[in-house]
C-alpha cells in the first residue's frame, strides 16, 4: 500500500470511527417522558401547609442566610416585588408538586432537551442535552436558570446555573442566592422517579443542601394544564406604593423560638446550623431533649393532604389543625 | 476490494453488532461484577424530616406515613416501657426503620457474594446476599435480603459501566418505621434501589430509594429516598446500642 493509500485508509478509518461513535446511542438512556404524581411521605409539613415560622431544621445555613430568614414575615410574599420568590422552578422540587417531563427533539429525532414542567406558577426547566456550554458568568439570570445534562447510566445528571434569588423552604423565607448552583440526579426506575438535588450557595449556605425525593408515574396524567407564569397582583393594598417592606428587625422575630417552645428542640437545631444535620449531634440532644406531651398540629397530614375526606378510609387521627366540625364530618365523631 | 472500503464495512458491522448486544457480561462473582462501589463509611445527612429522624417524636405523630386504621391504632398504643420489658428495644432498628435513622453505616464485602452493612446506630448488621436464596430461618430485625446488580453500559470499546443495586428484604420481625411506634408487620416487604452519584469535586452520595409494602399497617406503599454521604474520615463512628426511647 502506497503512502497515499495509507493516508486515505487512516482518514477513512477516523471518519468512520467518528460516525460510529456518533451513531451509537448514549448508554441506557431512559424514557423520562410522562407525568409523575407527588408522594408526600417526606417533609409533609414543609411541602404541604408550609413550615412553621422559625423552623430551619435540617438546613446548613450561613449567618447571612439565618439573619435574612429571620427578617421574613408572612406578609412579605404578598408584596408584588416578592410574590414570585417562592416560585423558583428548581425549588419546585422541594415543594408539593407533580412533575411533567417531556423531550424536545431535532429533525432527526435526537433529544435536544428534556423539559420539566412543575405545576402552577412555575416556569419550565429546560435541560439541554446537545452539549452547548453554559453562558458567561455575567449573562442574564432567569427564574429557571440555565441547565445542561448528560446521562450516567439510567440517571440524567443536570447542572443548573444562572438562577435568580428565591425562597428555598416553603413559608419561612430561607433564602437562596443567585449564586446558587444545582446538581440534580434524575433516575427513573420502572414507575418511580427519584430526584436528588444538591444545592450549593456560597452566600446563604455553609455546605450543600441535599434533598432526595420520590415521585410515581401517573398514567392518567392527572396533573392538569400548566400555568408557567408567576403572575403577581395586589394582595394587601396597604403594602403597595407605601415604601413599606414587611419584615422583622434583627432580634425581634416573635417566632424565632417557636420550635424551641413547641417541640423542645435546641435553638441551634431550629436555626439551621450545619452540624445539627449529622448523627453525632444526638449526643447533644440526648441530654436536653424531652418530647412534647402531644403531637400538636399536622399529626397525620397525609390524610389531610391527599384528598379530603377519607383518602385513608376509617382513619380517626386527630390532625390537630382541622376545625372540629370538619373532623366530625370526616371521622363521624370529631375526635 | 479496496482496503478503505474493507475497513469501513468492518467498522459499520461492529457498530451494528455493538448496538444490538446485551450489555451484561458473564462474571463469576457479585464482587467482580459490581458496577458501582458501595463500600466505605456513609453518613446519613438529616436534611429531611429532621424532627422525626433525629429525635423521637411524640406518640401519635404519624405525619407523612400512609398508615391504615390498624396501623394508626397500633401507633397510638406505643409503650416504650413495654418494649424494654419485652427485650424489644430494637424494634425501631429493623431494616425499614434503620435506614431512615440517624446512622453511619460501613459497607464491605463479607465474601464474594455478600455485602455486609453495619451501623453504629443500634449496632446492627445487614447482609445483602447475591445469588441463590438463603433459607429463611427465624424472623429477625434485619430479615433476609436478596441482592441483584442492575448493570448498564460496559458494552465494549472501553465504555463505562454504570448500574445500581436492587435488594428485597423480607422475613422481618415486626418493628417500627419511626421511633415513636409507627408499626410495620411481619408481612412487610422492603425493596431498595441503591445508587451512587458523584459531584465534580469528588464528593459521593448514596441514594437509597425504598418502598415499604405492608398489607397490615399501611394502606399504600411507603416510598421515600434517603441520602448518605461517603466519609473519608471514619473517626465519627460511634456504636450505640438500641434505645427504645431516644
Amino acid at each position: 500500500m502506497g503512502s497515499d493509500a495509507m493516508r486515505r485508509t487512516i482518514l477513512t478509518t477516523t471518519v468512520c470511527s467518528l460516525l460510529w461513535l456518533m451513531s451509537t446511542p448514549a448508554f441506557a438512556q431512559v424514557e423520562l417522558g410522562g407525568t409523575y404524581a407527588i408522594r408526600m411521605y417526606e417533609d409533609y409539613i414543609e411541602r404541604g401547609p408550609g413550615s412553621f415560622l422559625g423552623d430551619f431544621t435540617g438546613m446548613p445555613m450561613s449567618e447571612e442566610g439565618r439573619a435574612k430568614a429571620l427578617r421574613y414575615s408572612s406578609s412579605l410574599p404578598s408584596m408584588i416585588e416578592r410574590q414570585c420568590l417562592a416560585q423558583s422552578p428548581w425549588v419546585g422540587l422541594y415543594r408539593p408538586l407533580a412533575i411533567r417531563i417531556w423531550s424536545e427533539v431535532d429533525e432527526s429525532g435526537r433529544v435536544v432537551a428534556w423539559v420539566m414542567g412543575g405545576d402552577y406558577l412555575r416556569d419550565t426547566v429546560r435541560i439541554w442535552m446537545d452539549g452547548r456550554p453554559h453562558p458567561s458568568a455575567n449573562a442574564w439570570h432567569s427564574p429557571s436558570g440555565f441547565t445542561t445534562g448528560h446521562w450516567e447510566g439510567d440517571t440524567l445528571v443536570a447542572r443548573t446555573t444562572h438562577v435568580k434569588t428565591a425562597w428555598i423552604r416553603r413559608g419561612v423565607g430561607i433564602p437562596g442566592s443567585d449564586q446558587s448552583t444545582f446538581t440534580v440526579f434524575i433516575t427513573r426506575r420502572e414507575n418511580l422517579l427519584t430526584i436528588m438535588t444538591v444545592q450549593e450557595d456560597p452566600i446563604y449556605l455553609t455546605e450543600p443542601h441535599v434533598v432526595s425525593r420520590v415521585w410515581e408515574f401517573d398514567p392518567r396524567a392527572s396533573q392538569g394544564p400548566l400555568r408557567d407564569t408567576c403572575n403577581v397582583g395586589v394582595e394587601i393594598p396597604s403594602l403597595e406604593d407605601t415604601g413599606e417592606v414587611a419584615h422583622y428587625l434583627p432580634g425581634q422575630n416573635p417566632e424565632e423560638d417557636y420550635m424551641v417552645r413547641t417541640y423542645n428542640i435546641p435553638k441551634e437545631a431550629a436555626m439551621g446550623f450545619a452540624h445539627t444535620l449529622y448523627p453525632e449531634y444526638r449526643k447533644t440532644l440526648r441530654s436536653i431533649y424531652t418530647p412534647p406531651a402531644s403531637c400538636g398540629r399536622y399529626c397525620c397530614g397525609w390524610i389531610e393532604r391527599q384528598g379530603l375526606p377519607g383518602a385513608a378510609p376509617g382513619l380517626t387521627c386527630n390532625d390537630g389543625n382541622l376545625p372540629a366540625e370538619l373532623r366530625k364530618a370526616i371521622t363521624g365523631n370529631g375526635r | 476490494m479496496r482496503p478503505t472500503l474493507v475497513v469501513a464495512i468492518l467498522l459499520m458491522t461492529a457498530a451494528v453488532s455493538a448496538q444490538g448486544r446485551a450489555t451484561q457480561a458473564p462474571v463469576s462473582t457479585a464482587r467482580a461484577d459490581a458496577p458501582i462501589d458501595l463500600t466505605g463509611q456513609w453518613v446519613a445527612i438529616i436534611s429531611e424530616d429532621w424532627r422525626w429522624r433525629m429525635i423521637t417524636p411524640p406518640k401519635g405523630d404519624i405525619v407523612s406515613i400512609p398508615l391504615s386504621l390498624q396501623g394508626q391504632q397500633t401507633a397510638e398504643a406505643w409503650d416504650p416501657g413495654k418494649d424494654e420489658a419485652a427485650g424489644e428495644q430494637c424494634k425501631a432498628y429493623g431494616a425499614p426503620g434503620l435506614m431512615r435513622g440517624p446512622i453511619r453505616m460501613r459497607i464491605s464485602w463479607q465474601d464474594d457474594n455478600t455485602l455486609k452493612l453495619e451501623t453504629d446506630y443500634g449496632i446492627q448488621t445487614r447482609l445483602l446476599r447475591f445469588g441463590t436464596a438463603t433459607s429463611a430461618g427465624p424472623r429477625s430485625w434485619q430479615g433476609i435480603t436478596s441482592a441483584q446488580w442492575i448493570v448498564r453500559g460496559g458494552g465494549g470499546r472501553g465504555a463505562p459501566r454504570f448500574g445500581s443495586l436492587k435488594t428485597i428484604t423480607d422475613n422481618l420481625r415486626p418493628g417500627y418505621l419511626r421511633k415513636n411506634g409507627v408499626p410495620y408487620s411481619e408481612r412487610t416487604r422492603f425493596t431498595e434501589h441503591w445508587d451512587v452519584h458523584s459531584l465534580p469535586n469528588g464528593d459521593k452520595y448514596l441514594v437509597n430509594t425504598n418502598i415499604v409494602e405492608d398489607p397490615v399497617y399501611l394502606q399504600a406503599p411507603f416510598q421515600t429516598a434517603i441520602h448518605y454521604k461517603l466519609e473519608r474520615d471514619t473517626s465519627k463512628w460511634d456504636p450505640t446500642p438500641c434505645d427504645a426511647r431516644f
